[in-house]
């Protein structure tokens, strides 16, 4: 985790980004615990009512739930909601693709093969790995 | 004085959050007075929370050691009553000392003991103290050089490696709060950022059931390990609070001098030059600013310190009259 002292953004809320994009993202799984309070206090060198915020703004978005003396932990994640999101962040970069072809004066069909021709790579690349 | 008290907070617009509630407190005081001759310590109600770390803030004679030596039980002749962990009788006694580290702006070993003695005498005073721990830290904050030499004589040590000694004979007991008056004062920059990792180690230990309070100049050097503030002046806390909080009720604003004059009026503290003003301004008040220049930060917890004792101080006072 990296934590920017002068950035203008408080710490609390880089903390809660950065656990926020790990959830979203599968590298916390639901039903996992975040680190302690203290303990994540201790890691990152700063104050203990720092981390704490950070942890209640991340339940108050219902990402994580508090449990009394135990800490905590990461909730089911909405799938429907985060392929949603993903499916917009697909477009939006296909949008972005089209507008591009345009103005190099490629066709659709030809726009269409480039994209074939990248999942062929893709495909090739994950059956090697 | 001013006293900004907590039914005046109103946070920034926009931003619901409400102020953090002490739940648990590792002391409560009520009705503390200790009165000398031209200066009185009225503390009508002090909480300290339990499982954070505490700073005591305020200017020379403000009354931090009064305070924290009444805490400690080593002052007995004031008025009110302290009550300590989640005992239901007010009152100090054996059993609550054994729980209390605390560390002086002054030496207490005498001079002629040597760091074994220092051991010895821990041992026999605390059920709680570890000498195996004892020399661990001894030896990992460097006391009297390199290679722990305990025939050492506490006399021979620098002030610095005097403040380790103390905190090695704290941090070796089983403790459930650390009083610490003035603990970075002596202490280098380097030490000064271990001293801050040896707190968040205590109370990450502790799992929320230890606490500290430590008084301090270096508000600086000491505020990523602060958690909760407690500004205290000719004796009367001014404010206090969870330091998040204090960040979301004070807003430091920065301005052009031709605003300067109206600024004055609406800024809690301030300081002006010929090329602007700079000053801490409620989050409650920023609407009035409407109109001006100004860019607006996050103050840090030094420059709210700051603030606060100016506009307490008879210092303050007179800056603003004049």
């Amino acid at each position: 985790m990296k934590l920017l002292q002068n950035s203008g953004i408080p710490i609390y809320q880089q903390i809660a980004e950065q656990l926020k994009a790990d959830i979203l993202a599968g590298r916390l799984k639901e039903g996992e615990y975040l680190p302690s309070i203290r303990g994540l206090a201790k890691d990152l060198r700063i104050s203990v009512i720092t981390t704490m915020k950070a942890y209640e703004q991340l339940a108050q978005e219902g990402l994580v739930t508090a449990v009394q003396g135990k800490g905590f932990y990461v909730n089911a994640q909405d799938s429907e909601m985060l392929k949603e999101q993903h499916l917009r962040k697909v477009e939006e970069a296909l949008l972005e693709a089209v507008s591009a072809a345009r103005i190099a004066g490629m066709t659709g069909q030809e726009l269409q093969e480039v994209l074939r021709t990248l999942l062929d790579m893709d495909d090739e690349r994950d059956n090697q790995g | 004085m001013t006293r900004i008290d907590e039914k005046t907070t109103i946070t920034k617009q926009g931003n619901e959050s409400q102020p953090t509630r002490i739940q648990d407190t590792a002391l409560q005081a009520r009705d503390l007075r200790k009165r000398y001759k031209g200066f009185e310590l009225s503390v009508p109600r002090l909480a300290l929370p339990k499982g954070f770390a505490t700073a005591l803030i305020g200017e020379n004679g403000a009354g931090k050691t009064t305070l924290l030596n009444i805490l400690t039980g080593i002052r007995l002749d004031f008025k009110g009553e302290v009550t300590y962990f989640d005992r239901q009788e007010p009152g100090i006694c054996g059993e609550i000392q054994e729980q209390i580290g605390y560390t002086g702006p002054g030496a207490y070993f005498l001079p002629q003991w040597t760091i074994r003695q220092v051991e010895e005498i821990s041992g026999l005073l605390f059920h709680g103290f570890h000498q195996d721990r004892y020399r661990a830290i001894c030896e990992e904050l460097g006391i009297g050089g390199s290679g722990l030499d305990v025939a050492k004589e506490v006399k021979s040590l620098s002030d610095g490696n005097r403040m380790k000694l103390m905190l090695a004979a704290v941090l070796a007991r089983d403790t459930q709060l650390l009083i610490l008056d003035e603990p970075a004062s002596p202490l280098d920059p380097l030490m000064r950022d271990r001293l801050c990792d040896m707190i968040r180690d205590y109370l990450e230990q502790g799992g929320g059931e230890k606490s500290v309070l430590f008084s301090t100049h270096n508000i600086a050097d000491m505020e990523n390990v602060t958690d909760y503030c407690l500004i205290l002046e000719h004796g009367n806390i001014v404010e206090e609070g969870f330091v998040e909080d204090l960040k979301e009720k004070y807003v430091l604003v920065k301005g052009e001098a031709a605003d300067g004059e109206r600024a004055r009026e609406i800024l809690f503290s301030m300081n002006r030059s010929a090329y602007g003003f700079e000053g801490i301004c409620l989050a409650g008040n920023l609407d009035r600013l409407a109109g001006m220049d100004v860019s607006l930060e996050t103050p840090t917890l030094s420059q709210i310190s700051v603030a606060v004792m100016k506009a307490n101080t008879s210092l303050g006072k007179l800056q603003k009259r004049a």
